[in-house]
C-alpha cells in the first residue's frame, strides 16, 4: 500500500506540472544558492586563514611566557637550541623558523617611521612564510648583515626605494639604543597592512647583534601539514612545546580578530540558511494547501470510499517529499554549476579589507564536502516536513462538507 | 430491524449551521430499506435528498436519530470506525464520476480493495471481471480523461461494485450525462442488482432514473413525503 502511495503521489505532484516546477525551482534556487554562498564564505574563511598563517605568521608560534603581552625583548626564548631540536623531531611538524621581533625605527632620508624589525632565518623563513615570494622589486636575503627588506607601503611612507640607507633604531636588551645602517634590498608586498606598512625584515643574525642579543631568539613560527592543526586544541603539540617557560599557541589565539571573523562568518550562515529554510518551509506549506483546495472533492470521494485519515496525510506528506526530491536535485544542480563556475573564474572583490587582510585577488569558492549533504539532507526534511500541516488538514476533512464545498 | 433490512433510519434530523443561521436539511426521517431493492430518492433541488443520502452513507453525522447499516449502528460510530466501515460495506457513484485522473482504470477500479487489503492477483481477477460486466475491459490501461462521460461513469460503477458491498449509494449518477447514456448506465446498473442482488439506493432528478428504478422515495422539505413504485409514478 505504501508503494503505491509513494507512487500515487509522485503522479499527484505533476498533475500541476508549471506549479511543480515553480515551486521545485524555487527551493532549488534557495537550496543553491545557500550552496554557493556557503562555498563563498568557506573560500572566504579559507583566504583568511591562509593570508594569516601561510603569508607569516605560521600555523603555531612559541614564545617565551609573557612575549606576547608585552613584547618586552628580555623575553627571548627559553633554551632555544632544545626547542629547535625538538620540533625537527617532531612528527605533527612540517617547517618551522626561528625569528627576533623588536619596536624599532626607521629612518630614511626624510621620513622616520615606527615599525617592527623582524629578524629572519634564512634557511628556514621561505618554507613557513611567504616573505620570499613577496618580493616585488629586488630581492630576498641573502645573508649579507646590511640587507633589508621593507613593505611598498612603508616604501611610500619613507619614501625609500631599493638600495636607498635605512637607519633602524632599536633599544638593546641591556639598555641604551642601538643603531645600523642598511640597504633596501627587497621592497615586498603581502595583502596585510601589519606587514606593508609596520614591518621591517633583516637577517637574523644581523637582528640578534643590533638588539645585543646574539643566539637568541623571541618567536618560532611553525606549519603543520594542514592550516586546521592550528586551531585543533586536542593536538599534543601545545602540551609538548608549552614548556620551559615557553608557550605554543595556534593561530586562532594569535589572531584573534580572525577566529572571531570565522565566527561571525559561521553565525551569519547558520542565519541566513534558517531564514531560507523558513522561506522554503511556508513556500512549500503555501503549495501544498493550494494544491489540497483544488481536490478538495477528490480528497472528499478518497475518504467516501475509505481512506483512512492517516492515508490521506501521508499521501499528502509524499507529494511533499517528492517534491522535496526534485528542488533539492535542482538546488543541487544550480549550486554546484555556479560553484563549478566560479572555482574557474574567481569572484573580484576589487580589493577590500576585512581586519587587516586584503582582499586583492579573485576569491575561489571552497565546498566542503559536508555541506553537500547536510543542506540538501536539510532541504529533504524540512520540506518534506512542511507536509505535515496540509497533510492533517486534508486528513481531517470531512467528506460531505468537502464534496459540499468544493461544488 | 430485520435480516433483510440494509438501511433503518429512525428520526434522522440533520441541521447545518450557515453563518449562525440554523439550516434544517433533514426533519426527522423514518426509512428502511431492504436487501435487493433498487430504489431512487427523487425530489426537488434543496429538498435534502444528497443530505440524506449522506448521513445514510456515513458520510455525515446526523444532528439526531439513529441509522444502522448491514446492523450495526453506524451514527455512532468514530471516523475512523466509519471510514472502516464504508470501505468495507458500501460503493459510492457520484454525479461528476470523480475518478482519480492520474489513475488509470484499472488503478481507480482496484483502488478500494487496495485499501482492504486484497492480494494483488485477487484485485487484477475481481478488476477483470467487473470492467467486463461494465462493458470497459478494453479500456482498462487508459487514464480517466481519455474517455467519454457515459465510460467514465461506468468505471464509477465498477470501482463502486468491485469490492462487494452490501449497498450502492449513487448520488444523481446520470446528471453528467445524455439521455442515451443514461438510460444504458441505468439499464446496465439494474442488470447488475438482478444479476448480483447488490441494493441501489439513488438520489436523481432524472425521469429516466425514476423509470427504471423499483422504488421511489419521494424528499420534500426535508421530509419523506411518499413512496411509490415506478409503474405508479408514471
Amino acid at each position: 500500500m505504501f508503494i503505491r502511495l509513494v507512487k500515487f503521489a509522485w503522479k499527484i505532484i505533476w498533475r500541476n506540472f508549471r506549479r511543480t516546477v515553480i515551486t521545485g525551482l524555487a527551493v532549488g534556487l534557495g537550496l543553491g544558492s545557500l550552496l554557493f554562498t556557503d562555498a563563498l564564505m568557506q573560500g572566504m574563511s579559507a583566504h583568511m586563514i591562509n593570508a594569516t598563517t601561510e603569508s607569516w605568521m605560521g600555523d603555531a608560534q612559541i614564545h617565551r611566557d609573557g612575549f606576547l603581552d608585552t613584547r618586552n625583548i628580555n623575553l627571548v626564548i627559553k633554551r632555544p637550541d632544545s626547542t629547535l631540536s625538538m620540533l625537527e623531531q617532531d612528527s605533527t611538524v612540517s617547517f618551522y623558523t626561528p625569528r627576533i621581533l623588536s619596536p624599532a625605527s626607521a629612518t630614511s632620508t626624510t621620513e622616520l617611521k615606527p615599525v617592527t624589525l623582524i629578524g629572519v632565518d634564512i634557511e628556514t623563513d621561505p618554507e613557513v612564510t611567504m616573505l620570499k615570494t613577496a618580493i616585488n622589486s629586488g630581492y630576498y636575503l641573502s645573508g649579507d648583515s646590511t640587507e633589508l627588506i621593507i613593505g611598498y607601503k612603508l616604501a611610500d611612507d619613507l619614501n625609500a626605494g631599493l638600495g636607498d640607507v635605512i637607519v633602524i633604531t632599536v633599544a638593546q636588551a641591556g639598555s641604551g639604543l642601538s643603531s645600523g645602517m642598511f640597504f633596501v634590498s627587497g621592497i615586498c608586498r603581502f595583502g596585510s597592512d601589519d606587514l606593508d606598512r609596520y614591518s621591517a625584515f633583516i637577517n637574523l643574525s644581523a637582528a640578534g647583534r643590533l638588539l645585543g642579543i646574539p643566539g637568541e631568539i623571541h618567536e618560532i613560527a611553525v606549519r603543520f601539514p594542514q592550516a586546521e592543526m592550528g586551531a585543533d586544541t586536542s593536538l599534543g603539540f601545545w602540551h609538548r612545546f608549552s614548556v620551559f617557560g615557553n608557550t605554543a599557541l595556534g593561530w586562532p589565539e594569535l589572531a584573534p580578530q580572525v577566529g572571531s571573523m570565522l565566527s561571525m562568518i559561521d553565525i551569519s550562515m547558520t542565519i541566513m540558511a534558517a531564514i531560507l529554510f523558513g522561506l522554503v518551509v511556508f513556500g512549500i506549506v503555501n503549495s501544498l494547501f493550494m494544491s489540497v483546495f483544488e481536490r478538495m472533492y477528490e480528497f472528499g470521494v478518497m475518504k467516501a470510499v475509505g481512506t483512512r485519515t492517516g492515508t490521506i496525510s501521508i499521501m499528502v506528506i509524499l507529494e511533499a517529499f517528492w517534491i522535496a526530491v526534485i528542488s533539492t536535485v535542482i538546488g543541487c544542480a544550480i549550486g554546484l554549476l555556479i560553484i563549478w563556475i566560479t572555482t574557474r573564474t574567481g569572484i573580484s572583490f576589487g580589493e577590500i579589507e576585512v581586519t587587516g587582510i586584503i582582499f586583492d585577488k579573485p576569491l575561489y569558492p571552497v565546498l566542503k564536502l559536508s555541506r553537500l549533504w547536510l543542506y540538501p539532507l536539510f532541504t529533504l526534511i524540512l520540506t518534506t516536513a512542511a507536509g505535515i500541516y496540509p497533510g492533517i488538514h486534508a486528513g481531517r476533512l470531512n467528506p460531505a462538507e468537502a464534496m459540499r464545498k468544493s461544488l | 430491524m430485520t435480516d433483510k433490512d440494509v438501511i433503518v433510519a429512525e428520526g434522522v434530523v440533520k441541521t447545518y449551521d450557515d453563518s449562525g443561521v440554523p439550516v434544517h436539511a433533514v426533519r426527522g426521517i423514518d426509512y428502511t430499506l431492504s436487501k435487493g431493492e433498487f430504489t431512487a430518492i427523487i425530489g426537488p433541488s434543496g429538498s435534502g435528498k444528497t443530505t440524506f443520502l449522506n448521513v445514510l452513507a456515513g458520510l455525515d453525522t446526523p444532528t439526531e436519530g439513529k441509522v444502522w447499516l448491514s446492523g450495526k449502528l453506524i451514527s455512532d460510530m468514530s471516523g475512523r470506525e466509519l471510514s472502516d466501515f464504508r470501505r468495507d460495506h458500501i460503493g459510492f457513484i457520484f454525479q461528476a464520476y470523480n475518478l482519480f485522473p492520474v489513475l488509470t482504470v484499472e488503478e481507480n477500479v482496484e483502488y478500494v480493495m487496495l485499501l482492504q487489503g486484497v492480494p494483488p492477483e485477487e484485485r487484477h481477477e475481481r478488476v477483470l471481471s467487473i470492467l467486463e460486466k461494465v462493458g470497459i475491459a478494453e479500456y482498462a490501461g487508459r487514464l480517466p480523461m481519455q474517455l467519454s462521460g457515459g465510460q467514465q461513469q461506468r468505471v464509477a460503477v465498477a470501482r463502486a461494485m468491485v469490492s462487494r458491498p452490501s449497498l450502492v449509494i449513487a448520488d444523481e449518477p446520470t446528471a453528467n450525462l445524455d439521455s442515451k447514456t443514461s438510460g444504458a448506465l441505468l439499464d446496465m446498473m439494474r442488470q447488475l442488482n438482478e444479476d448480483t442482488g447488490m441494493t441501489f439506493l439513488f438520489s436523481t432528478h432524472d425521469e429516466i432514473v425514476m423509470r427504471r428504478a423499483r422504488k421511489i422515495v419521494i424528499i420534500r422539505d426535508g421530509k419523506i413525503d411518499g413512496k411509490a413504485s415506478s409503474e405508479e409514478i408514471q
